[in-house]
């Protein structure tokens, strides 16, 4: 009988881990999170909390940022204490920013940094093979970030976004990485909102007040309180 | 005919493509080929013709900019009037737009193209990105809209070219907007858990029989789509027919031996050859067998988008030692074939038994060989173009 070892990961979320897993870490290795839920109930904020838990560690994280550049990343990640710096420099954080050009922010190019555009997947996925390609070289393990859905529907068709998000988990799978993608209830149509919800592996919402695994894969469904503080998400 | 001004595209075209040609470069995700459309129309601007973008992806100002990067310059000939815009992205995120045409609704995308090929009589257009205008309009108004541009392009001489990326789309779809082109270019990754080239291939033509062949190339910054020969990497253990195999393989061949030492000339740096077959062409590299060698073994996977791997069948012994070498030439992480060789020996195992004692996966072809005699090299070939094309 072969017995797999099933690789849990930390959530970066204190009290998440212990909550699913004996402290085992949250995410069962190489699958796919959506975090859903309406806005400002801090979506973004668990996706820094899950990138940075990689980083500390040494898994290189690969964040596609449609909402924040660099710099705006930055500032709301040392809003909470932590220090991004440090893993632009030894490159295992690698950024795909695509909102900057559409800003038309000027930033310095970085072999870690990839700018694209919100309107052209296509590009997206060329820098998204870019960077994994970089990563898997020198780690067998890594985090993704997709962080939002909802700003890539925003400025193409839903059914378009379905597509490229179902190319993402692809490449993310088969590159031996783990991924978290945020999304905001009730911005696409049902329909849509519920081919994200089939083609994820797990699905966390978050309400502002509680947290609930609605599915995961290894684990039952929970629901528990917690708090964004000035140290991030802390789950009772 | 007009140039496309992509390396050996034209030549696999029969010299280039029919004046008022459509033509569609289909893309799996990931792969680099905006570049394709803009090299075309870039060469054809600097040799006088008239030209337009449509774009539906970024604002006219990231595409001269990413334009500049090739090292084009497109600013000059919109100047003179010799290249324009069809913006259908600016209005989208209410910005301004001084596109020659703007679109700010899709139900005028069809009447602005119309218009913008009679502007460009015997010029070309480019149509980036045909997927987002799917996602738009629907399936059948979007081929229904691209027979009438065809068509208008036939009446104006104008050649259209089309950007795809291949989401997961329906299969007929596919081939409906296929056939609705004179001519479609697939744009194919080489991958193993990760892309580690690309490649292009004609799929049709309507004015020539196009060869099959897959062409390697990569983007670069300046200077756009540039074709490169691959590598190939030959390994495995001391003996196992290494230096036959690339000889086999190969047109010609070079090896550096060391045949005064020993009755049994080794190779003590590198085979290698050069390859073509059927239209695919490579450089192979074979290398030494002895572990004090292995730092070659980095330095040659690293480069190589494909490997053979020979082992000696009536020498199990050595598998282990094989398996090792696929590891230390990273070659887990490029597609590759395995080379059962002396299959005509007392005690060659079988192929199967090879995958059992190997405990390899039924995704790596295992091919038996009589490489001396030139017996299984073709189909271990075969095998592993399969795996690079990809079908």
């Amino acid at each position: 009988m072969v017995i797999e070892l099933i690789v849990r990961i930390s959530s970066g979320i204190p009290g998440l881990d212990e909550l699913m897993g004996d402290g085992g870490g949250s995410f069962v290795d190489n699958t796919v999170t959506l975090i859903y839920g309406p806005p400002k109930v801090g979506k973004s904020i668990f996706s820094y909390q899950f990138a940075y838990e990689g980083l500390r560690n040494d898994e290189p994280c690969l964040y596609i940022s449609t909402d924040y550049g660099l710099k705006d990343m930055e500032r709301n990640i040392a809003n909470f204490g932590w220090n991004l710096d440090e893993y632009i420099d030894n490159e295992t954080f690698y950024l795909i920013d695509a909102i900057s050009t559409i800003a038309g922010v000027e930033v310095e190019s970085k072999p870690n940094y990839f700018l694209a555009s919100v309107h052209n997947p296509t590009d997206i996925m060329v820098k998204l093979g870019m960077a994994i390609r970089q990563i898997t070289s020198k780690a067998s393990r890594f985090r993704s970030v997709l962080d939002s859905l909802t700003t890539l529907m925003a400025f193409n068709d839903e059914v378009l976004i379905v597509r490229v998000f179902t190319v993402y988990i692809m490449r993310i799978k088969e590159s031996g990485g783990t991924a978290i993608v945020t999304y905001t209830e009730g911005s696409a149509s049902c329909k849509v909102e519920n081919m994200l919800k089939a083609i994820v592996d797990n699905i966390i919402h978050l309400d502002g007040e509680n947290l609930t695994i609605e599915a995961m894969i290894g684990g039952g469904k929970i629901k528990a309180h917690y708090d964004i503080t000035r140290e991030g998400i802390i789950v009772d | 005919m007009k140039r496309t001004y992509i390396p050996k595209l034209d030549d696999i075209l029969g010299g280039g493509i029919i004046d008022n040609a459509s033509v569609m470069f289909s893309a799996v995700p990931g792969v680099d080929y905006e570049a394709f459309g803009y090299q075309m129309l870039n060469g054809r601007l600097r040799d006088g013709d008239k030209g337009f973008v449509f774009t539906n992806v970024a604002e006219p100002e990231t595409i001269i900019y990413e334009f500049r990067s090739y090292g084009w310059n497109l600013e000059k000939f919109l100047e003179d009037n010799r290249a324009f815009f069809v913006d259908g992205t600016s209005p989208f995120m209410g910005l301004p737009s001084d596109a020659k045409y703007s679109i700010e609704d899709y139900s005028q995308v069809e009447e602005a193209i119309l218009e913008a090929i009679e502007d460009v009589p015997d010029g070309i257009g480019v149509i980036n990105n045909l997927s987002t205008l799917i996602d738009y309009l629907g399936e059948d108004e979007t081929i229904n809209i691209i027979k009438k541009w065809n068509l208008h392009g036939k009446k104006y001489n104008t050649s259209l070219v089309y950007l795809f990326t291949k989401w997961d789309y329906n299969f007929d779809l596919v081939q409906n907007l296929k056939k609705s082109m004179d001519c479609v270019v697939e744009i194919k990754t080489i991958e193993e858990r990760v892309i580690i080239g690309q490649g292009f291939m004609v799929a049709h033509s309507s004015w020539s029989k196009p060869s099959d062949t897959m062409v390697l190339f990569f983007v670069v910054q300046p200077g756009g789509v540039k074709v490169y020969i691959p590598k190939i990497l030959v390994t495995g253990p001391y003996n196992a027919g290494k230096s036959t195999f690339v000889k086999k393989i190969s047109k010609r061949s070079v090896s550096v031996d060391r045949k005064a030492l020993s009755a049994f000339p080794t190779t003590i740096a590198l085979d290698i050859g050069h390859l073509e077959y059927k239209g695919f062409i490579a450089d192979v590299f074979g290398t030494p067998g002895q572990e004090r060698f292995d730092l070659l073994l980095d330095v040659l996977g690293r480069e190589s988008v494909g490997a053979f791997i020979i082992v000696d069948s009536t020498a199990p012994q050595t598998f282990a030692r094989a398996k090792e070498m696929i590891r230390k030439a990273k070659a887990e992480a490029i597609p590759k074939v395995l080379v059962a060789n002396k299959q005509d020996l007392p005690g060659a195992l079988s192929p199967e038994e090879i995958r059992e004692k190997m405990k390899l996966g039924e995704d790596i072809p295992i091919i038996p060989a009589i490489v001396t005699e030139g017996k299984g090299v073709t189909d271990a070939l075969e095998a592993l173009l399969g795996l690079l094309y990809g079908d």
